[in-house]
Formats: structure tokens, C-alpha cells, sequence
């Protein structure tokens, strides 16, 4: 019952994705057998070392999305950013539920919520490139790249770019 | 002199009272019991307050009786009730009579998700090209058949292998277009 309720709505989703997709973002199920896996694409945000890069994602929903919110990850190359675990797990508070805050520096409202959804997650990881969170480092190394050696942080990302398009 | 022992006095009033109070509410309870709803589970069921927590958490603008009462009316589906609040149908205001369960603050409702991130594999450096097995892709289209802002933009087909090869094809052409253009970027800086 409960994973029906998350299939139907994954599906709608997708559709909405698919018809009206956000500037930027592909997204949509591996294979539709399976809705709760899915792959994105996000093009690196403009005006930043990301810009002319594209990524590549996973999604994984819970049983009981959209109730819980799903995990993401990048794959292939790594995305060198702070918020980005070296594994490529995005951490952004839209993908953390809402009693889950043991850091006590997120609002509620920017947290996961059913009214949430996968458009919303891949747009706040496009503007997490673009501007990282220095308050609650993933990748202490590269935040700690962030902030004292900016041009070799940049750098850094620009070559990543390059790599991941297979240049 | 005064009574020292009227036939009733303050104290026997009261328990008058009381006592005629809990009859009356068995009384009535016991009326409406088969009757609530037709649904033999529907009463008696103990609402798990994680539930209520969680729903709560999403909807703070809803009072908890109205979230006890909805999911004691659907057996304790989360689900069912989130599907409610969120299609605007809104939930019931539960009759005066309903008494919720006292609420037990639950500590670990939330545990079990922060130890899921943890656990991932290293899954070896790759590029996009050969991910996708694009490589053969990346030869046959240097600038020559391409057509750019293709009708794939916003795809949509009622049949499920169309859907999924509209999807590749939108995921292939990213990347390829953001191949090409990073590749021209770097022959207009080398002149």
C-alpha cells in the first residue's frame, strides 16, 4: 500500500519532469521497474568553476517516499565540492528529514518535506555548486581548499569538468 | 442549636455526581461502540505516536487530535493520511467524543535514518562518455549531423520502452552538446 502510494507519485513526477524539464536537469528512472532508482543529469551551474559540466547522479527513494526523502549521489567522477562526501553523497538539508538536524543549524522549512520534490532537490544541488555551505563541510579537504586557496579549488573543478566529459 | 447532619449534605452531592457521570458515559459509549463507522477495527486501535510525530512534523499548522483521529481511522497507515492532506481534502475534525491515547514522546523514530548515508561504495572513476557508451557517439558528430534544440526537449510517450528511449536520447544529447561546446571553448582559446 505505502510503496504504491510512492510508485504513483514517482511516476507523476517523472512525467512532469519529462514534459516540463527544469533548464539544465534530466532525470528519470533507470529502468521504470524499478521507480525507486533513478539517474540525473545537472549541467554545472553558469558563473562558476562548474560551469560546461555535466554530472551525473543517483537517486534512491525510500519504500515510503515521499514521507522520507531519498538519497543522492554522485557517480563516476567525483564532484570536488564541500557539501559532496568524497563517495559522491550529496549533503544538503533538502535531503534531510525534518526531525533529523543534530547540527541544530537548519530550519525546518528548508528540510524535506512530502510538499518537496525531486525537481526541487536537483535545483538546490545545482545552487549548491554555485554557492557551497561552509557551515557543515562533507568534504573537509575541499572546503578547506574553498576557503584558503580559492584559484586552486577552482582549478580543481575545472579539470574535473574536463574529465567527466571524457576530455 | 444547628443541624449537625442534613439528610444532603456537599460531599454526597458530589459524589452523586461523579458517579452518575461514569454511568452516563458508559452508557453512551456503550451505544455508539458497534456503530462507530462499520469498522470493526476502527476503535481501540492505539495510534503509534512516532506516527503522529512524523505527520505532525510535516503539517505543523494540524492539531494532533485531528492526525490521531484520521490515522485511527485508516488502521495507522502514514501513507493514507499524507495522501489525504496533500490531495486538499483536509482531514476530519474528530467527533467531541474521541479521546486520544496519551501521547509518549518517541526518541528514536529518526535514528534509523542518518546511519543509511553512511554506507557506500567507491565506484571507480569514470567519465560520462564511457558510462553512457557514448565513445562511438563522440566520433560520428563532430559539428556535422547535428540538430540542435531537437523536438526531445519535452518528450512524453504513452509507451514505456518510447518513454525510456526519449530519456536516453535527452541524456545522451546533455552530454554530448556539453562535450562539444567545452571542445569549441578551448579551440577558440588556443587561436
Amino acid at each position: 500500500m505505502a510503496s504504491s502510494v510512492a510508485q504513483k507519485r514517482l511516476f507523476h513526477e517523472y512525467k512532469n519532469l519529462s514534459t516540463n524539464p527544469p533548464e539544465g536537469i534530466t532525470a528519470g528512472p533507470v529502468s521504470e521497474d524499478d521507480m525507486f532508482y533513478w539517474e540525473a543529469l545537472i549541467e554545472g551551474p553558469g558563473d562558476t568553476p562548474f560551469e560546461g559540466g555535466v554530472f551525473a547522479a543517483e537517486l534512491k527513494f525510500p519504500k515510503d517516499y515521499p514521507l522520507s526523502p531519498p538519497t543522492m549521489k554522485f557517480v563516476g567522477g567525483g564532484v570536488w565540492h564541500p557539501n559532496v562526501y568524497p563517495n559522491g553523497t550529496v549533503c544538503i538539508s533538502i535531503l534531510h528529514p525534518p526531525g533529523d538536524d543534530p547540527n541544530h543549524y537548519e530550519h525546518a522549512s528548508e528540510r524535506w518535506s512530502p510538499i518537496q520534490s525531486v525537481e526541487k532537490i536537483l535545483i538546490s544541488v545545482m545552487s549548491m555548486l554555485a554557492e557551497p555551505n561552509d557551515e557543515s563541510p562533507a568534504n573537509v579537504e575541499a572546503a578547506k581548499m574553498w576557503r584558503e586557496r580559492r584559484s586552486e579549488y577552482e582549478q580543481k573543478v575545472r579539470d574535473e569538468v574536463r574529465k567527466g566529459l571524457g576530455l | 442549636m444547628h443541624d449537625d447532619e442534613p439528610s444532603l449534605n456537599i460531599p454526597s452531592i458530589l459524589t452523586l455526581a461523579v458517579v452518575s457521570f461514569f454511568v452516563l458515559r458508559w452508557f453512551f459509549n456503550r451505544d455508539e461502540g458497534p456503530s462507530a463507522g462499520g469498522r470493526p477495527r476502527g476503535r481501540g486501535i492505539a495510534v503509534d505516536p512516532a506516527q503522529v510525530e512524523q505527520i505532525s512534523q510535516m503539517f505543523p499548522q494540524l492539531s494532533t487530535r485531528d492526525i490521531m483521529w484520521d490515522l485511527q481511522r485508516n488502521g495507522g497507515s502514514v501513507a493514507a493520511t499524507t495522501e489525504r492532506i496533500l490531495t486538499g481534502r483536509g482531514l476530519e475534525t474528530p467527533p467531541p467524543s474521541f479521546q486520544p491515547p496519551i501521547m509518549i514522546p518517541s526518541t528514536n523514530a529518526q535514528t534509523s535514518q542518518a546511519t543509511r548515508i553512511v554506507s557506500a561504495s567507491k565506484g571507480g572513476e569514470q567519465d560520462l562518455i564511457s558510462r553512457y557508451n557514448l565513445s562511438e557517439k563522440v566520433g560520428a558528430d563532430s559539428t556535422a549531423e547535428f540538430t540542435p534544440g531537437a523536438a526531445s526537449k519535452s518528450a512524453w510517450s504513452q509507451n514505456k520502452e518510447e518513454r525510456q528511449r526519449l530519456l536516453q536520447k535527452r541524456r545522451d544529447e546533455m552530454i554530448l552538446a556539453a562535450r562539444r561546446k567545452m571542445m569549441q571553448k578551448d579551440q577558440g582559446n588556443t587561436r
